[in-house]
């Protein structure tokens, strides 16, 4: 047990260094899962409103995004459920990626564990198990809030059992991702390549997941994140996927000690190899920049490809009508129900438009963050001191990352177009894919122009636009669901084109938003060029 | 050495939020000169650099480079600067190789016969990707790159702090070379024979201020030698003697001393130790290390002997 001396010690280390971040996650996490737990009788609490609700979530577009209905006898707690199991899975996973990164390659490659390994009576395993334990502490509490907070508010249908399972695999399924991570930081030496095999193995099990819901549901078992739909809330309340989530990541633990006991320090069992001695390449900070993303930029494009087909092959079953009984067949005609079923396909393109948004957002936004990392890194103090200016600096990784994100949401979009024509019988035009991606350009750019701001006047605030994007994100993929008031729709960028691709794209909100998105760049160019540099 | 001033910088200060930095920082540094910046950590001298590359802006005070304004004209003065820092951090994912060629490349210069020169003397693997050098090796990396690096003036902050001593003789070899071809060279260190072997001037900082700026020759002259003397008489009168301090006698006889004398004393003390008749003389000028361990405790000193 000396391999794990002064885990205690350590762990209080972490909490204390992580107690904000872990508040704020599980007051938004718990806090918001309750609060629309609290709301969901007022909008699904009539035999009406849960009627017409499953509707909807029974469609196969429904189903891809949330998961399958299994029961015929709904009521409200039900709906709730299957509303919210795979989207709070999501976060969940998100939240302890990003705790586990943090306590294990994060705090290695910021020199601490060497110091405290080295220096002090300090077990082996210990930074490892005090990581675990740090995991085991933030969805534990999740668990204890939301367990609680749903008995509190009694939704109809609800029950005890019911209530606590839904805690517990949620805190499952963020406990298994978390200790699953520390596999990967024992893999990889820096923590952004931990971030990425992270993520990579969380979309692969996601697009198991929806693939799986939308063609046998019996396959579904095959991914861990599907698991956590096979409990059945308020309905068999199956206790199973938590014993096997908790299996799940107790192998992760025991792979990552293996792992940790066969490398040394600062190092990752992957070798870092050599390479060249020379290089024509490299000629400024354009050059070097692509250099260093070009591989996540190469997964980004990839990775996007490879969602966007998943979703564009299950267009062939969303566009089955829920109610196609042969009465409706007859009154609408056969041209008449293919118009439907092509609007209805359409409209799920539009849900998908926002998803791929966000989600280039996001890969963009992280090379413009890497300006603002590499300065603090002290990468930069060289190029600083070369005869560069600092607007071209910034200007190189504003249009880097702003590119990026275009070119992510085209191939994703492309790609959705390509695997869903080949399924489909009457193909979808390019048009509407085209239309759906010129509306989505002047959300990228605004979000491109406030971190640009960010950067530029206090880039400590940057995570800012992380909250924008996460909160434009709820509002318009979950904001009809759980009835938001109009003017709070409005607040997210999305809504503005939510009739996009059916409907042509509205002059006006593509004038503002770019009108914003300049303002927001130029003051993060003057900021950035009369502030200091951090070193 | 001629009077051209290639970096001067007048009443210099540099405030974060509350805590001043720099309170006071006077720099001239002349075409063809090595200038020593002394100080302790936390002194400021990172600081005072940083504000002479651009990177920070100066809260008062004026910077100036070539006779450019350090915060406006930053690339115009980069054209013709290189630069260390203290602590080297390298993109992990380059090798050393692909890292100077970036470097020389970014200052307009080309890969040459010198660089291999430099590479093979510091006896770098440029193969290597960065995140596996140490420290020192980093450090090579960045130094290869700046002296294959041809330009006016050469900013080196603490560039030896880790490399073993054979490199370290290296380094001041090439320091050496700049200063013969003209070059001018802003070295910051605390290592204070390495300053004192290589640099024509020498400013020492304390707390934010410039405490004493000149030639190691004309500090000397304020401070004091070390004497150790033997004569036929006995010394008692030493006792009394301006300008002596530290006195202290080997044998009973008092015949046998060593003390510290101020350098405008000296022609008094001699007088006064021929009348005495000396048998044996040995002084030493001070070195750099004494001069800067007086400008940091001279406030309690106290007068030997007595």
């Amino acid at each position: 047990m000396t391999q794990y001396a002064q885990t205690l010690a350590l762990l209080k280390a972490n909490l204390k260094r992580d107690w904000l971040k872990m508040t704020i996650w599980l007051v938004v996490l718990a806090g918001m899962f309750v609060a629309v737990a609290a709301k969901f009788e007022g909008i699904y609490g009539t035999p009406k409103q849960i009627s017409t609700i499953a509707e909807t979530l029974k469609s196969q577009a429904m189903v891809s995004l949330f998961g399958p209905m299994t029961t015929a006898h709904l009521n409200t707690a039900i709906i709730f459920a299957s509303e919210m199991m795979v989207f709070w899975g999501i976060f969940m996973v998100i939240f302890n990626f990003s705790l586990s990164v943090g306590a294990t390659r994060g705090q290695e490659e910021s020199g601490l564990t060497e110091m405290v390994l080295g220096g002090h009576p300090v077990g082996r395993l210990a930074p490892l198990a005090a990581a675990g334990l740090e995991l085991v502490i933030a969805n534990g509490a999740f668990v204890i809030v939301t367990g609680a907070g749903m008995m509190v508010a009694n939704m109809p249908g609800s029950d005890g059992n019911g209530n606590w399972l839904f805690a517990v695999t949620l805190g499952a399924v963020g406990l298994s991702f978390g200790l699953i991570s520390l596999i990967f930081a024992q893999l990889v030496a820096d923590s952004h390549n931990v971030a990425i095999y992270n993520y990579a193995f969380f979309g692969i099990t996601y697009l198991v997941r929806m693939m799986t819901d939308v063609s046998n549901p019996d396959y579904t078992w095959f991914s861990p994140f599907g698991w956590i739909e096979k409990a059945d809330i308020y309905t068999k309340n199956n206790w199973l996927p938590v014993g096997l989530l908790l299996m799940l990541g107790v192998v992760g633990f025991a792979a990552a000690v293996i792992l940790n006991g066969n490398r040394d320090i600062d190092t990752g069992i992957i070798q870092v190899r050599g390479g060249k001695r020379t290089s024509r390449f490299l000629r400024g900070s354009g050059t070097l920049l692509f250099w260093n993303q070009k591989a996540i930029s190469l997964f980004w494009i990839v990775g996007m490809a490879v969602l966007g087909a998943s979703y564009g092959s299950v267009f062939n079953s969303i566009s089955k009508i829920v109610n196609d009984s042969p009465v409706v067949r007859q009154v609408l005609g056969q041209s008449g129900v293919r118009h439907l079923e092509q609007n209805q396909i359409l409209s799920f393109v539009g849900i998908l438009g926002v998803i791929f948004s966000v989600l280039a957002v996001v890969g963009g936004a992280m090379v413009i963050n890497h300006l603002y990392t590499e300065e603090r890194r002290g990468y930069l103090q060289m190029i600083n001191t070369k005869p560069e200016s600092r607007s071209k600096l910034l200007a190189t990784y504003m249009v880097y990352g702003f590119v990026l994100s275009v070119i992510i949401l085209f191939v994703a979009l492309m790609a959705a177009m390509g695997a869903g024509n080949s399924v489909l019988k009457h193909p979808l035009a390019f048009k509407y894919f085209w239309r759906l991606f010129i509306a989505m350009l002047p959300t990228l750019a605004l979000f491109t122009g406030i971190l640009v701001a960010l950067i530029g006047i206090m880039p400590k605030w940057r995570a800012v636009v992380w909250i924008a994007l996460g909160g434009a994100f709820v509002i318009s993929y979950f904001g009809r669901l759980i009835d938001l008031p109009a003017w709070a729709m409005k607040l997210s960028p999305f809504y503005w084109f939510r009739k996009v691709p059916l409907a042509h794209i509205d002059v006006a909100p593509v004038t503002w938003m770019l009108g914003i998105a300049f303002v927001m760049i130029v003051i993060g160019f003057i900021g950035y060029n009369h502030r200091d540099i951090e070193s | 050495m001629n009077d051209e001033l290639v970096l001067e910088t007048k009443n210099l200060k540099k405030s974060f939020g509350k805590f001043q930095a720099l309170r006071n920082v006077n720099l001239q540094l002349h075409k063809g000169e090595v200038l020593g910046f002394i100080g302790p950590n936390g002194a400021g001298k990172s600081t005072t650099i940083r504000v002479i590359l651009g990177l920070i802006k100066a809260t008062g005070g004026s910077a100036t480079v070539f006779g450019k304004d350090v915060w406006k004209d930053s690339v115009a003065i980069h054209k013709n600067l290189s630069y260390v820092p203290g602590d080297v951090y390298l993109w992990p994912n380059l090798t050393g190789g692909q890292t100077i060629d970036l470097l020389l490349h970014m200052s307009g210069q080309k890969h040459t016969a010198r660089t291999d020169q430099l590479i093979k003397e510091f006896k770098l693997d440029t193969s290597k990707k960065n995140r596996t050098y140490s420290k020192g090796n980093r450090q090579k990396v960045a130094l290869v790159a700046a002296f294959s690096t041809d330009v006016s003036l050469y900013i080196f902050d603490e560039p030896t702090s880790g490399l073993d001593p054979l490199n370290e003789v290296i380094f001041q070899q090439h320091v050496a070379e700049l200063k013969k071809a003209g070059k001018s060279v802003l070295l910051s260190s605390h290592i204070l024979s390495e300053v004192e072997k290589m640099c024509d001037t020498i400013a020492i900082i304390r707390e934010g201020n410039v405490i004493e700026a000149g030639s190691l020759e004309s500090m000397q002259h304020l401070t004091r030698n070390t004497v150790a003397v033997r004569t036929k008489k006995p010394l008692d009168e030493l006792q009394k003697a301006g300008g002596v301090y530290q006195l202290k006698f080997n044998d009973a006889s008092k015949t046998t001393a060593e003390f510290s004398v101020d350098s405008d004393q000296i022609g008094n003390v001699m007088d006064l130790l021929s009348a005495k008749t000396i048998v044996q003389l040995k002084t030493t000028p001070p070195t750099l290390e004494d001069l800067f361990l007086r400008y940091y405790q001279s406030a309690d000193e106290q007068k030997g002997g007595d």
